[in-house]
């Protein structure tokens, strides 16, 4: 049923932003959560438009509601200070491409489900927040997300989405350091890799 | 037939001493200031608990996943929710007792009351009717019994055929099994037909699990550059949800989370 759960927060994860100033408040952030599931809930799950069109739209959200470089930067760990800056972008590219298809795959397993939300948490970053919600997944206990809010210059973005206590970012970190590590090649198999994932990667 | 009884009683005896041996197996790796093991010990468990991660992954590979495949297309979502449901009411009691035993009475109450009202009502567990009821599951283990009292987890560990571990979760899974409705109306049977299709609800239970994560392991094996360690990660995170339990270690549950950009996991 975990799948449902994955699937669901990062399609809506995608959607949206806007704005605001000033450190970042706990009602901004969760309002900023509110419009993005509901964006994505309406404008791609449940909208009776073509797959093709989806997927664009899905792409466009992601893309301007997910702040990628961020947590790209975060993702490689100290690989990242010493990647050149053709590589940092090479890999920030591969990895984007990668969760667009992996989640645009599963539109359909989010229809019908809607976010519950539980409140806020503070960080020990000023300008972050994690918004808590859940999903009911039609039976057992209901799923719990947990969103990581960014204001980046009066710009809130989403920096990471915690499924069932599991953080995609950190999930993500440990793999590509572990595989660094142990590829003679390093970052540049990496990025070869995840690129030939999101190739095989389809519907 | 007393000695299939003994039989019974014996292997349950011998799961139970292996999974207390390796506990404090464990437990030893671990210096007593609770540090870190040396990196030559890090590194030997890392290389056990890979060769261990294939051979469950070539298992599952060529058994159980094709079974749980053919199972899927034979089966609807119907049934499969139904099969889930009622093996969830069956670890009502041990909620039962953990809640309990983790000082929050009006959960063990509710699980309580869950057990009987899906058990009757919800025909045999199959359908959960007392969630309608205001009743909502409250899941309680052993091992938040032991993370309430502040026992620590220990290092990760594969185990062949059963899959990723801590001790302490071993330990968890171990006590709750006795918990098991099923483990005491079956602890004096010794009727062949009867015990044949016992194995047969425990393999019905598991392949109906693996045929609901289908899609989400099919995902993980597409895209990651490294199962195992995409595996541990999400495994030992997923258990942070036990840190909160014991009072020495409780802090906001999210903060754990907090990106620190010196720290160097891997």
């Amino acid at each position: 049923m975990k799948k449902f759960l994955y699937t669901f927060a990062f399609a809506l994860s995608l959607m949206f932003a806007h704005s605001a100033h000033a450190a970042l408040s706990n009602e901004q952030a969760e309002s900023f959560i509110k419009k993005v599931t509901n964006q994505g809930i309406e404008e791609i799950i449940n909208a009776n438009v073509s797959l093709k069109e989806k997927d664009a739209r899905f792409a466009k959200l992601f893309n301007e509601y997910l702040d990628l470089d961020f947590i790209g930067k975060f993702v490689l760990g100290r690989y990242w200070k010493t990647a050149t800056p053709k590589q940092q972008s090479e890999f920030i590219s591969a990895y984007r491409a990668l969760n667009i298809k992996t989640w645009s795959a599963r539109f359909d397993e989010f229809k019908g489900k809607s976010f519950v939300f539980k409140g806020t948490t503070p960080s020990n970053s000023d300008n972050q927040v994690f918004v808590n919600t859940t999903v009911d997944m039609g039976q057992g206990a209901p799923a719990k997300v947990v969103w990581r809010v960014k204001d980046t210059k009066g710009e809130l973005k989403i920096v990471d989405i915690i499924i069932e206590n599991v953080s995609l970012a950190i999930t993500a970190r440990n793999e590509y350091t572990a595989y660094i590590k142990k590829n003679p090649n390093g970052l540049d198999a990496l990025i070869a890799d995840l690129k030939q994932k999101s190739e095989q990667t389809s519907r | 037939m007393r000695i299939q009884i003994e039989d019974k009683g014996k292997q349950m005896k011998k799961v139970l001493a292996f999974v207390t041996a390796l506990f404090f197996l464990n437990a030893c790796a671990t210096n007593p200031d609770g540090t870190k093991l040396d990196t030559t010990d890090e590194t030997t468990l890392e290389a056990y608990n890979r060769s261990v991660f294939n051979f469950n992954y070539q298992l599952d590979k060529k058994v159980l996943k094709p079974v749980a495949k053919g199972y899927k297309s034979v089966t609807n979502q119907f049934f499969r929710d139904r099969v889930t449901t009622f093996f969830n009411n069956l670890e009502e009691p041990a909620s039962a007792i953990n809640n309990l035993l983790q000082g929050n009475v009006k959960s063990s109450g509710v699980s309580v009351g869950r057990f009987v009202i899906n058990s009757t009502l919800g025909l045999l567990g199959t359908f959960d009717v007392a969630t309608g009821w205001k009743l909502v599951q409250e899941k309680a283990d052993f091992d938040g019994t032991l993370a309430k009292y502040c026992v620590p987890d220990g290092p990760f560990v594969v185990i062949p055929v059963l899959g990723p571990a801590t001790p302490r979760y071993l330990v968890g899974w171990g006590a709750d099994s006795l918990a098991s409705p099923t483990f005491w109306a079956l602890y004096d049977v010794d009727d062949d037909g009867v015990n044949a299709v016992a194995y047969g609800a425990y393999a019905l239970k598991y392949v109906n699990k693996r045929a609901e994560a289908l899609t989400l392991t099919d995902d993980f094996e597409r895209n990651s550059v490294d199962l195992y360690t995409t595996m541990k990660s999400a495994f030992m995170q997923n258990r942070q949800k036990y840190a909160s339990l014991c009072a020495q270690t409780a802090e906001s549950e999210n903060l754990s989370y907090d990106f620190d950009f010196d720290d160097e996991d891997e």
